[in-house]
């Protein structure tokens, strides 16, 4: 049975143990960075930097509501990194996405490629780095880290079905205590996802997506493109200008040339 | 906001489109005019080789593993973009200089089957130059970034640069060589053709934001409004609308008067070729940098 964890954004705290217990674990080296007037740190996702919490700030009624999203790679069933990755680095290994190292050649397409810009690659050069979903644990018995040091128990881990089960019940507690836009993500996104989410608000105003695609969707229109543009170019200017008048040039007596 | 590609994806892609469109549009003229401008077909090769070999060795000095790039050689996956078109590239490199070796020696010696060879061969590169042309714009589109996957007209949008931007190297290379290899009546009507893809591209470039102001897919709308608002705006409205497109479009209409005098078509030539290639890498920076950062 495929795992799956879940988080539930309307009890995260915004502690950031999952940051450092990620760091620790996965042996990522310390970001250094600067006061940006906000406890959300570091600023982004990096090649060392695989989880962080995300602050959003949603206005109702006059007010403010402030929440926190656990923001990592989210092992998507059709994952876009995996389709496009030109030399078959990045693969599922089961239900976990996984970058294989020793293969990776660091071009930086599975970077541009995911929908929720979970994939990184450092400026120095080196492989595609992103969360692998603690695979050494997961497959050893073991919690991911991020979910073991969890305080307020917002992250958790199982049977993907049990995720999604709790993650449903979840949701409409939180549409009976008056959150009509509460949501369960990445149990259709993508293919379904191994990361889920119950969100107290619509994705886009948690920095999700509303409706991910998978990068190569539209891969056969956007080939179309570029040949239906050739061929336009080659119809209108060249045959046009030089087919069509040299043919019209033939059935005319040559006036001589300008030189 | 990191940005993963940078300067030396961009410089590779304004070079490859700069070969791809210049054996394109090469082609296409001496297939028109009843194979009378073969000249052109091998300056265009001449062109071609270094411009988009030097252009795989950007691309290969931008990966983080760059001793491994020998890895895209040994997997070929139709739905990937960057594996389709790192097989397009060696194929499109690799006739280019078989296509110059056979050329070389068929300068001197007669042989009926390298001839049809050739031919043959010139049939194919073809077919790679399009494919080039198009691999360019379609490896930025099947992306998550809203600015590049928010529409399909990238692809043309490319191909239409492309082909300009090799037209405008194939016009620079033959002004200067002089009559060798096209006559004053020729240099016009490449010129003209050009002012044409100028114009196939400028609708393009409109369709383009038209089409991303309406997506509905993630970010679409804010990059565009990056590139045509934000910091990204003067690149784009003065070196790629200004410089790069209105700019040659002026001096090719100019040029099109039969009666300017072959002093003066030189210069106005060599000018708005050069504006074009600007332009055509300014269009291709804005795009890759306003995709990261949209």
């Amino acid at each position: 049975m495929p795992k799956a964890a879940i988080v539930d954004i309307s009890k995260c705290t915004a502690c950031r143990g999952c940051q450092v217990a990620c760091k620790q674990w996965n042996d990522r080296p310390g970001v250094t960075t600067t006061n940006r007037g906000t406890y959300e740190n570091p600023p982004h996702l990096s090649a060392d930097t695989w989880t962080r919490i995300e602050f959003y700030e949603v206005g109702k009624d006059g007010g403010v509501e402030w929440f926190f999203r656990k923001h990592q790679c989210m092992h998507c069933t059709d994952a876009s990194c995996v389709a496009v990755c030109p030399v078959g680095a990045m693969h599922k290994e089961g239900e976990f996405t996984i970058n294989n190292h020793d293969w990776c050649i660091g071009c930086g397409y599975c970077v541009e490629a995911c929908p929720f810009d979970a994939v990184h690659k450092s400026h120095g050069g080196g492989t595609a780095q992103k969360c692998w979903f603690c695979f050494d644990r997961v497959t050893n018995d073991m919690v991911p880290a991020c979910v073991k040091t969890c305080p307020p128990g917002a992250i958790q881990f199982g049977e993907r079905s049990d995720m999604i089960s709790m993650g449903r019940q979840r949701v409409q507690e939180l549409i009976s205590a008056g959150k009509p836009n509460a949501y369960l993500y990445g149990e259709t996104e993508v293919g379904g996802t191994g990361w889920l989410y119950v969100l107290p608000e619509r994705p886009s105003l948690l920095g999700l997506p509303d409706a991910p695609r998978v990068a190569t969707s539209m891969v056969i229109p956007q080939w179309i493109s570029g040949v239906v543009a050739a061929g336009v170019i080659a119809a209108l200017p060249f045959y046009w200008l030089f087919r069509r008048k040299k043919s019209l040039e033939g059935s005319q007596s040559n006036v001589g040339g300008e030189r | 906001m990191e940005i993963a590609w940078g300067p030396l994806i961009y410089l590779y892609l304004w070079l490859a489109g700069i070969g791809g469109g210049a054996f394109f549009s090469a082609f296409l003229i001496d297939r028109f005019t009843g194979g009378q401008n073969k000249s052109l077909v091998k300056l265009a090769t001449y062109i071609a080789f270094p411009l988009t070999s030097v252009g795989v060795l950007l691309l290969i000095a931008d990966l983080g593993m760059p001793t491994r790039f020998w890895h895209l050689l040994t997997r070929f996956y139709v739905t990937t973009p960057m594996s389709l078109g790192s097989w397009i590239l060696i194929f499109f490199v690799g006739i280019s200089v078989v296509l110059i070796i056979l050329w070389w020696w068929l300068a001197t010696r007669q042989s009926n089957f390298l001839s049809a060879v050739e031919r043959f061969l010139v049939w194919i590169e073809v077919v790679f130059s399009a494919l080039v042309m198009t691999y360019t714009g379609v490896l930025l589109a099947v992306s998550g970034q809203g600015l590049w996957a928010g529409t399909v007209i990238l692809p043309a949008l490319f191909v239409a640069s492309a082909t300009s931007t090799g037209l405008a190297a194939t016009l620079i290379a033959a002004t200067v060589r002089g009559s060798r290899d096209a006559s004053r009546e020729l240099l016009l009507k490449l010129s003209e053709a050009d002012a044409i893809v100028i114009l196939l591209e400028l609708v393009a470039l409109i369709g383009f934001m038209i089409w991303l102001a309406t997506s509905s897919v993630a970010g679409a709308s804010q990059a565009l409004a990056v590139i045509t608002m934000g910091g990204l705006a003067i690149p784009l409205w003065l070196g790629v609308v200004i410089v790069g497109l209105l700019i040659p479009l002026a001096l090719e209409f100019w040029g099109w008067g039969k009666s300017i005098a072959t002093k003066n078509l030189w210069p106005a030539i060599i000018t708005s070729s050069t504006l074009v290639l600007i332009g055509g890498l300014i269009l291709r920076a804005v795009i890759v940098i306003g995709g990261q950062v949209g």
